[in-house]
């Protein structure tokens, strides 16, 4: 895709920003929608997500007194942009046309900054409530982010390649990455889990223990940036490891004109990413919160460890030329 | 049965929210609502305004002929209940001698001024 | 390390009332705790001592909306004790049933709570749906789904219609099915299970010592019910069983009021089948002689004492009531220490608080205050 006009509704339009918030709004609809179902109650309704985001965008910005209003500001903002650079390397339709090696690096990195924006506006808010969240949210990223990361590293041992586009086609002619590495899905599934701080991972923000942790002296427009980031996160997180482990959007066979596979591919990333909400929302209607303590020996002893088995088991295939 | 089975049974049957204002939930019949004085019985002994734990209830003068067992006499004075005050504690259905106050099953209290009262 | 001081409440999303820990932690270990009660304090002690006995039922029904039926229960059989008033059998079966619904509507709401405590929505939303089905009972038989006002000194205030006895018999199944759903949720649902377990223990000697009540201590091994020990209104008569566990901690109170729904549907269900017939109250003289009662309760959260004072009028001279919620709040600050910070609601809502039930006593020290010239110091005692 040399042409600049077509790169720049590429990344501006389709798939791009604006598909990304739409998506984003549509799949916290569906997650309300499918925890409030399984919880025997209704649930939103289609346009929840988006009425919200846009009635926070309105209200009033308070700050408190001595806040550092500039990095108050910003915050959302970096995370916000962290996120949406990060889609960009994410395969949507095809092939992203601006991979290059390295780029799930760049991803996973970027995928981090929303954690450090909140703990950096828990820090500042001058609020003990908020100070306690952000040191949360910060350990519980020391605890999930080994194992995630070694879990989607699997993946380019077995495929020879740093980029998440290559990972993608290397899947069309051999299995399914979830297929031959299923501790690194369950782990990467989980490790999602964890960075979108939902439960049984919502350390940070758990309401009924530190009011609204990092989250609490976030309003207006900061409030709904930061809701987006989240929400996007969520949207770039699925579609890394739909692509990554699921095979991404990508037909099998190739089939005859570009606009057709194209066509195929994205509706094969909707299902695929689909998928995936199904599961992050079932592990989160069904489970509790678990304490910081408990996810620290849980993290280290369990998941560590089976990523580590992981590897080995990956080496020892590789090795034998399984999968090849 | 464990939680994830329940979870996803649910999924696929109707929530059991009523989905107001298409459903409403049926109020049963001793359902404490609105009081009402009944004008043809009532012989304005004030029991009702002695026992309101509320004070919600004040006698005012209203003078009709009724009949309260089997004698007819005139009875002077009727209570007035200020339906913001009401606990809708039923004691005034409960110590009426005559019959005439009642709870009905409907819902008290919602209007639009502040002075809303009951004859 | 430096220590922080973490306000949990008057104001907190953990609270359903208002209560203030001031929590001093380290980091997230709670270092020491300071407990701040009586913000729910509405002195209607003082004003039950103004009214007579068929006026102050409402209002001493309302010092708690869910052990509604308990107070006035307590109330009513402390003043028919005093009177040397025999109510009927009918009456005492009716306010049996109307308590033992109390207490299991007042159970599958601590269950729904304690469960959102820990972040578990899923279980909070059933437990509470199954809950409707209490209430509708509740509505039908008395009115309203809180506030029943069904005692009045003397008997009860409405009979039961066969048909509302039949409307809820037929709804107790569905019930007793989903509390044996719960009792396999709790016994198996890891998270929650690491929340609960080893979380708020309580020896049996603490428990005695701290003078904990109800589920808190008989799930620490004190098996002390006061339906048994100091029998009232039906219990003598029917069947039912004392739920103790020795497990002492969250977990072992779970199991406690889970079996205690268990035998509150057994009690409903055989009281309702074996209603005897009779008036429903008899009539009582309008003033009470002088004497003194102490009126013994068992509310669904521990014992319930009304100490009730008359002198020979319509009213009461002094009326002291002693909560359950009140006797375990020592228990709660004991169990806190040491603890991490995320432990908090668990072990608060471990039991099941109600503060509106706790504040009673405002102590104030005007006079010597005056005296040295500071200003009027109010301290308020739970």
């Amino acid at each position: 895709m040399a042409d600049p006009l077509l790169l720049a509704a590429y990344i501006l339009i389709f798939p791009g920003f604006l598909f990304l918030f739409a998506y984003s709004m549509v799949f916290e609809f569906l997650d309300r929608r499918i925890v409030a179902r399984m919880q025997n109650r209704v649930g939103p309704p289609f346009f929840q997500p988006f009425a919200d985001i846009v009635k926070t965008l309105g209200k009033e910005v308070i700050d408190p007194e001595g806040v550092d209003r500039p990095i108050f500001d910003a915050a959302p903002i970096v995370a916000l942009a962290a996120v949406m650079t990060a889609f960009l390397y994410v395969p949507v339709i095809g092939a992203s046309p601006l991979a290059f090696q390295g780029d799930l690096v760049l991803v996973l990195y970027l995928l981090t900054l929303p954690t450090l924006a909140l703990m950096l506006l828990g820090w500042l808010s001058r609020n003990i409530y908020a100070a306690v969240g952000g040191v949360r949210a910060v350990t519980m990223l020391f605890i999930y982010e080994v194992p995630f990361f070694l879990a989607l590293v699997m993946p380019t041992l077995m495929a020879g390649t740093w980029s998440v586009s290559e990972i993608m086609a290397w899947q069309k002619e051999h299995l399914w990455l979830a297929v031959l590495q299923p501790i690194a899905f369950v782990i990467a599934l989980i490790g999602l889990q964890a960075k979108l701080e939902r439960t049984p991972f919502d350390i940070p923000e758990a309401e009924t223990e530190i009011v609204a942790g990092p989250w609490t002296e976030l309003t207006g427009r900061r409030l709904a940036l930061m809701h987006l980031a989240n929400q996007s996160a969520a949207v770039a997180g699925s579609a890394l490891i739909a692509a990554v482990f699921l095979g991404g959007p990508a037909l099998p066979w190739a089939s005859g004109s570009a606009v057709l596979d194209a066509i195929a591919g994205f509706l094969l990333f909707l299902a695929k990413t689909l998928a995936i909400l199904l599961i992050l929302a079932t592990v989160r209607g069904a489970t509790a919160r678990i304490r910081l303590d408990q996810l620290n020996v849980i993290g280290w002893k369990y998941i560590t460890t089976a990523a580590l088995a992981q590897v080995a088991i990956v080496l020892v295939m590789n090795a034998w030329e399984v999968g090849a | 049965m464990t939680v994830l089975s329940e979870m996803l049974r649910n999924l696929v049957s109707r929530p059991t929210t009523t989905l107001y204002p298409v459903e409403k939930v049926p109020i049963p019949d001793a359902f404490r609502g609105r009081v009402e004085c009944a004008d043809e019985r009532c012989i304005g002994c004030s029991k009702c305004s002695l026992v309101c734990p509320a004070s919600a209830i004040t006698m005012v003068e209203n003078q009709r002929e009724v009949e309260f067992r089997g004698k007819t006499m005139v009875r002077k004075k009727k209570p007035q209940v200020s339906l913001y005050s009401c606990i809708r504690c039923g004691l005034c259905e409960r110590h009426c001698p005559a019959d005439a106050m009642h709870l009905r099953n409907v819902l008290s209290a919602s209007g639009p001024t502040c002075e809303e009262v009951i004859m | 390390m430096t220590r922080v001081v973490v306000p949990i409440g008057p104001q907190h999303p953990a609270l359903k009332e208002p209560v203030n820990f001031r929590v001093i932690a380290d980091g997230e270990r709670i270092v020491e705790l300071e407990l701040n009660l009586s913000y729910s304090h509405r002195g209607i002690e003082k004003a039950a001592e103004q009214r007579d006995f068929i006026r102050a039922l409402p209002l001493i029904e309302r010092v708690c909306g869910i052990c509604s039926h308990s107070h006035t229960t307590a109330f009513s059989k402390g003043i028919e004790e005093i009177m040397g008033v025999e109510v009927p059998p009918r009456a005492q079966y009716i306010r049996t049933i109307i308590a033992e619904l109390e207490r299991m509507h007042s159970h599958l709401l601590w269950l729904g709570v304690a469960a959102h405590e820990v972040g578990f929505n899923t279980l909070f939303m059933w437990t509470w749906r199954d809950r409707e089905a209490i209430q509708d009972t509740l509505e039908e038989m008395t009115g309203n789904r809180v506030h029943y006002i069904m005692n009045e000194v003397g008997g009860v205030r409405l009979d039961l219609s066969p048909l509302q006895v039949e409307a809820a018999l037929v709804r107790l199944p569905v019930l007793e099915e989903r509390i044996r759903a719960y009792v396999e949720m709790v016994e198996a649902e890891e998270t929650m299970l690491t929340r609960f377990r080893g979380v708020g223990c309580l020896s049996r000697d603490e428990a005695l010592c701290f003078g904990a009540v109800g589920p808190t201590a008989r799930a620490s091994g004190v098996d002390y019910d006061v339906r048994r020990d100091d029998p009232y209104l039906a219990y003598a008569e029917i069947p039912w069983n004392v739920v103790t566990d020795t497990n002492g901690d969250v977990y072992g109170r779970t199991r406690v009021r889970i079996g205690e729904l268990g035998e509150s549907l057994a009690m409903v269900r055989y009281c309702l089948e074996h209603l005897p017939d009779g008036p429903i109250r008899v009539s009582v003289p309008k003033t009470a002689p002088p004497g003194e009662i102490l009126s013994r309760y068992e509310a669904p959260r521990g014992e319930l004492v009304h100490f009730i004072r008359t002198n020979g009028t319509d009213r009461v001279e002094r009326i002291d009531i002693r909560t359950p919620t009140l006797a375990n709040w020592t228990s709660v600050a004991h169990c806190l220490i040491g603890r991490p910070l995320a432990d908090v609601p668990v072990i608060v809502a471990a039991i099941d608080p109600c503060l509106s039930c706790t504040s009673r006593i405002t102590v104030s020290n005007r006079g010597e205050d005056a005296a040295s010239g500071t200003p009027p110091r109010t301290g308020w005692e739970g």
